[in-house]
């Protein structure tokens, strides 16, 4: 067993509000080993992207960690507590250095009035003691990987001349030219068409086995997720509910919320089965539900236990666990 | 064979452009010759990437954009409207008899009015309704067919998550009692657990009250679930048009396929054909000579790039407009 | 990391009803009333306009000339006081004086103060006639039995500086709330025609108003005052003054509203109006105006102390408002002589009104602007 890369530990954090503290993530524990992609699905509001935020300190003022919440990175044999780092110099190597993000809107991620070149050289000169021709080079043949035809002539061109798809990719080739040990990828296929999604999907496994990286996939779609990643943990309001490999988790789905979301997802292979919504809206995080988080718009609810008590992890066949007090029951019984 | 509601012929819209001084203002072809006929009753798909015209098409249809050129045909046994010279009262009859369903449930609600406010809007500014007591009657029905909870009329739209928003997005539309609606990735902005909510409901509105959808989204699996007809959109261009089941069963356009083979499956030991699309969709502003498709199509030869293919009847509602779809279908 | 005290999240159902259904501007006064700056603010501006409008009870003299006190010039204020050495009084009293001039003072009024002799505060005296909302009245807050008080002095003449500074603010406001109300309505209209039509219109009006805004306006002023005759009384003066502010100051306000009106006029709820078949009389009506009136009156707040600003500023250098009419500008002018800051530095004490004012003004306009902006507090 190899260490993990970066290792999450109850991480828990709120954030203070005109309407009082609301918990956005509550003890979400997670490891990712160099060179695996962990898949983050949930729907909005689940505190997916808040939690790839934490690991780069990057969530607004307003949040409050709790004391018990751990981040640890194991870079070159050495374990860095994320949290303790109050030196923004400290942080600056995290951020961009060791951990790079690519987002939803890779318009909103480029300056407008700096060409995407320069931008890619000084994001090179800061985390590096290269010197400029040197870092020129290096994003030009980042530009040329994952396939920007024309790299030297578009390295000199400003984001709004690239078109949505192209955009993505240098935003992916600026995020990778530090050579990341960890790459946070935020929704990076939502804003583009299928077509366009299929290349970003191909191109970000390719990077992987080429760089050995790790990444962490954000996502609501679990059809991406199925193509990329090699495991998966599902959010609900905050909480991990189910996490393990892809194929456990899709192919044998315990949690009656992935459950909910495998039978609600149109399938193009069967027309015939009618969708199947999962009742109810996903509560406000001001009406956070006690005891289960997911026990108001769950089918098969156990009531008053469900609502009072919080599950614990069930450990399933290989590394699946699932938060549900149905599937502890389920164990318990198997045990007796 | 039931009656046609909505029936286009050659419908083109077109955007003139700042151009030059001189010579010839150029014009965006948002819309270049469609034709298509809406079943009355029926679910209409219509899919396509982002630019491909979908939108324009659908608020063609509203009289929300402008029609260059082409016919359009309302009639649903009452009245037949000629849409591109509607104007004046019949435009404002029109207005009562089609609608349209926002993408995004956030911006289609405005902030400063209460949800009883915002459903009763389109019956006061319609003048539909005689007194206060009976736009609140009529309010309240509809909204319990959308499933809003009668006691929540009186907040704002702030106090809703994004399904709930929708679904008061969807009660404003048909407060009016329309015929036709034109939903405009209606699904696309919410959550998966919330998406499967919204389009059943719509489902079922349909079948209550006769409605003819014209249902627009980039989601091949949600259009496949949803419509019963679906034609498929390219650069302003309709290349294939059949029933969902035959489409989707036998697509003939190289751009369908690709559409299809592009959507992840959920095994994750299935990565679909290799059939990826190389490059994007071309700027409608400089579209190329010939097939709009040949820059990306795989099986792209001289032809293509030389004369834009017409739509050829392959069946009775089955219809594909590609040179070479009898080659490849073999 | 800081502390994550378990403050408890489960707010009330009924609140939580309130919040629901609260309108944008309920909304905006909750964010408005949790910043203390602008409470503050917002208190005091409310306490100095009412003192403005109800000068004339307030203070106790007429503050021109005829309310002058011919025996108290350049006298020093006179605080009320309960007990001295001479024993308590329940009654507030401020001593007698004695003034004198001679040769052995160098021939200024000297004034000697004799503990000996109180004079005693009275309510609701009568005094000087006032006019308030059209009606003339006679009725004081406050008085002293015998001759006169000045709670913050005399000036040369001998008028009271309490009055005058309360008339003050009664005036500056006055010409601010002209200056502002014309501003406005021009703004409104060229904005909002500007934005509304957009096009070849816009593109005029948007040059008419660059136009305006690269008039320097000190020179402008200048060139004005020279225009106005001596003749005019000094009401006419206090609307030309009015005017000349509005006329200046509508272009940053056009600005606004156009842009306002450009981005509300594409959203969906709008074409969603367009669609039930709206005419352009319902979509301004019901939707752009009440979508930026929160933004407007945020913008007329905010440029009220400017109007002040101007107003002080041109009396101050004396084009703007003369004497005898009492407004900040004017107060101002009085203390740049040497003899006040050496001798009669009550003199300044409107100086404190005056910056109170013009911050108070800032502070809410701040405070309101963060209120109802809903993307305040995500960058700080």
């Amino acid at each position: 067993m190899t260490e993990p890369l970066i290792s999450v530990k109850d991480l828990t954090l709120r954030f203070r509000t005109d309407e009082g503290l609301i918990t956005a993530v509550e003890d979400v524990s997670f490891d990712i080993a160099p060179g695996e992609i962990l898949g983050l699905v949930g729907e909005s509001g689940s505190g997916k992207s808040v939690t790839a935020k934490s690991l780069m300190l990057l969530n607004p003022d307003n949040a409050v960690y709790d004391p018990k919440s751990s981040i640890t990175l194991n870079i070159d044999d050495k374990a860095i507590d994320v949290f303790s780092m109050t030196n923004p110099k400290d942080r600056l190597a995290i951020r961009g250095g060791a951990i790079s993000m690519i987002f939803q809107e890779p318009m909103a991620s480029f300056a407008p009035a700096i060409t995407v070149g320069s931008q890619m050289v000084e994001q090179l000169l800061i985390h590096s003691n290269m010197n400029s021709a040197k870092a020129k080079e290096i994003s030009i043949e980042m530009l040329a990987r994952v396939g920007i035809p024309d790299p030297a002539q578009r390295f000199g061109q400003y984001a709004f001349e690239f078109s949505g798809g192209m955009r993505q990719r240098a935003m992916v080739a600026m995020a990778l030219s530090t050579k990341p040990k960890l790459l946070i990828a935020d929704e990076p296929t939502t804003a583009l068409d299928v077509t366009i999604q299929a290349q970003v999907i191909d191109l970000m496994k390719d990077l992987v086995s080429e760089f050995h990286m790790a990444i962490l996939f954000i996502t609501h779609d679990l059809g991406v997720i199925a193509q990329t990643a090699d495991k998966v943990a599902v959010m609900y309001l905050g909480k991990l509910i189910e996490t393990g490999t892809v194929r456990e988790v899709l192919r044998n789905p315990r949690h009656p919320y992935t459950q909910g979301l495998m039978n609600a997802l149109p399938k193009l292979d069967d027309l015939d089965t009618p969708l199947i919504a999962i009742e109810g809206d996903i509560p406000s995080p001001l009406d956070r539900p006690s005891g289960c988080v997911f026990n108001t718009r769950c089918p098969v609810s156990l009531g008053v236990e469900c609502e009072t008590r919080v599950p614990v992890y069930t450990a399933g066949e290989g590394e699946h666990q699932v938060a549900c007090l149905l599937a502890e029951k389920e164990e318990k019984g198997a045990q007796a | 064979m039931s009656e046609t509601l909505i029936s286009t012929k050659d419908l083109s819209v077109h955007y003139p452009l700042r151009g030059t001084l001189f010579g010839p203002k150029p014009v965006v072809r948002a819309i270049e010759k469609v034709s298509v006929d809406i079943q009355k009753g029926s679910f209409f798909g219509l899919v396509g990437e982002s630019g491909s015209g979908k939108t324009t098409f659908g608020r063609a249809l509203l009289r929300a954009a402008p029609i260059t050129n082409g016919t359009a045909t309302y009639s649903d046994g009452e009245v037949i409207y000629d849409l591109p010279s509607l104007n004046g009262e019949d435009l404002k009859e029109y207005r009562k008899r089609a609608q349209l369903i926002f993408q995004d449930p956030y911006a289609a609600l405005s902030p400063r009015m209460t949800v009883r406010d915002i459903i009763a809007e389109p019956l006061e500014v319609m003048g539909l309704t005689s007194s206060r007591e009976e736009t609140d009657e009529r309010v309240r029905t509809i909204a319990a067919k959308c499933r809003i909870n009668l006691e929540h009329l009186r907040r704002f739209p702030h106090a809703f998550s994004g399904g709930q928003r929708q679904r008061i997005s969807i009660a404003r539309a048909l407060v009016s009692e329309p015929q036709f609606i034109v939903a405009d990735e209606c699904v696309a902005a919410l959550d998966v657990s919330i998406q499967a909510d919204v389009l059943n409901l719509l489902k079922s509105i349909q079948m209550d009250m006769g409605l003819t959808f014209l249902f627009i989204s980039h989601d091949l699996s949600v259009v496949a679930h949803t419509c019963d007809h679906v034609a498929v959109m390219y650069l302003g261009r309709l290349v294939e048009t059949a029933p969902t089941r035959e489409l989707f069963a036998s697509p003939r356009h190289p751009y369908t396929k690709a559409l299809l083979s592009a959507i992840p499956s959920l095994d994750p030991d299935d990565h679909g054909n290799a059939q990826k699309l190389e490059g994007e969709i071309p700027s409608p502003t400089n579209p190329p000579p010939g097939c709009k498709f040949q820059t990306r199509c795989p099986h792209a030869i001289d032809i293509c790039r030389k004369e834009e293919p017409k739509l050829d009847k392959l069946g009775l509602q089955h219809d594909v407009a590609c040179h070479r779809w009898q080659e490849l279908a073999v | 990391m800081t502390d994550t005290a378990s403050i408890d999240i489960n707010v009330d159902q009924k609140s939580k009803e309130a919040y629901f259904t609260a309108s944008q501007g309920q909304l905006i006064w909750s964010r408005f009333k949790k910043q203390k700056a602008a409470m503050v603010g917002a208190a005091i501006l409310v306490w100095l306009i009412l003192s403005g409008i109800f000068a004339g009870f307030l203070t106790p003299y007429d503050p021109t000339i005829a309310g002058r006190d011919k025996t108290y010039q350049n006298g020093s204020p006179e605080i009320p006081r309960f007990w001295d050495e001479n024993g308590f009084s329940a009654r507030p009293f401020i001593y007698s004086y004695e003034r004198e001039r001679s040769m052995k003072t160098n021939f200024r009024w000297v004034t000697t103060v004799n503990k000996d002799a109180r004079r005693y505060v009275v309510f609701f005296p009568k005094g000087d006639k006032y006019k308030l909302f059209g009606m003339s009245f006679d009725r004081h807050v406050f008085g002293v039995d015998e001759g006169k008080i000045h709670l913050f002095g005399t000036d040369a003449t001998g008028k009271d500086i309490f009055s005058r500074t309360f008339h003050s603010i009664n005036t500056s406001l006055a010409v601010g709330t002209i200056g502002v109300l014309i501003a406005f309505v021009l703004a409104l209209i060229i904005g909002g025609v500007s934005g509304y039509y957009g096009g070849w219109i816009d593109s005029i009006l948007q040059m008419v108003t660059d136009a305006v805004r690269t008039i320097p306006a000190i020179p402008l002023f200048m060139a004005i005052a020279a225009f106005i005759p001596d003749t005019v009384s000094s009401e006419g003066r206090f609307f030309i003054i009015s005017i000349i502010l509005g006329f200046i100051g509508w272009p940053t306000l056009a600005r606004r509203v156009r842009t306002h009106l450009l981005t509300e006029r594409n959203q969906e709820y709008v074409l969603a109006a367009q669609l039930c078949g709206a005419p352009a009389r319902h979509i301004i009506g019901r939707h752009l105006l009440p979508s930026f009136t929160s933004y407007i009156i945020v913008d007329l707040i905010i440029s009220f102390p400017y109007m002040v600003l101007s107003e002080t500023a041109l009396s101050f250098i004396g084009l703007g408002l003369k004497e005898p009419v009492n407004s900040l500008g004017v107060m101002l002018q009085n203390v740049t002589k040497a003899d006040v800051l050496l001798n009669y530095q009550w003199n300044f004490i409107p100086v404190i009104f005056f910056i109170t004012l013009v911050l108070a003004f800032v502070f809410v306009g701040d405070g309101l602007r963060d209120a109802a902006d809903p993307y305040a507090d995500t960058k700080k």
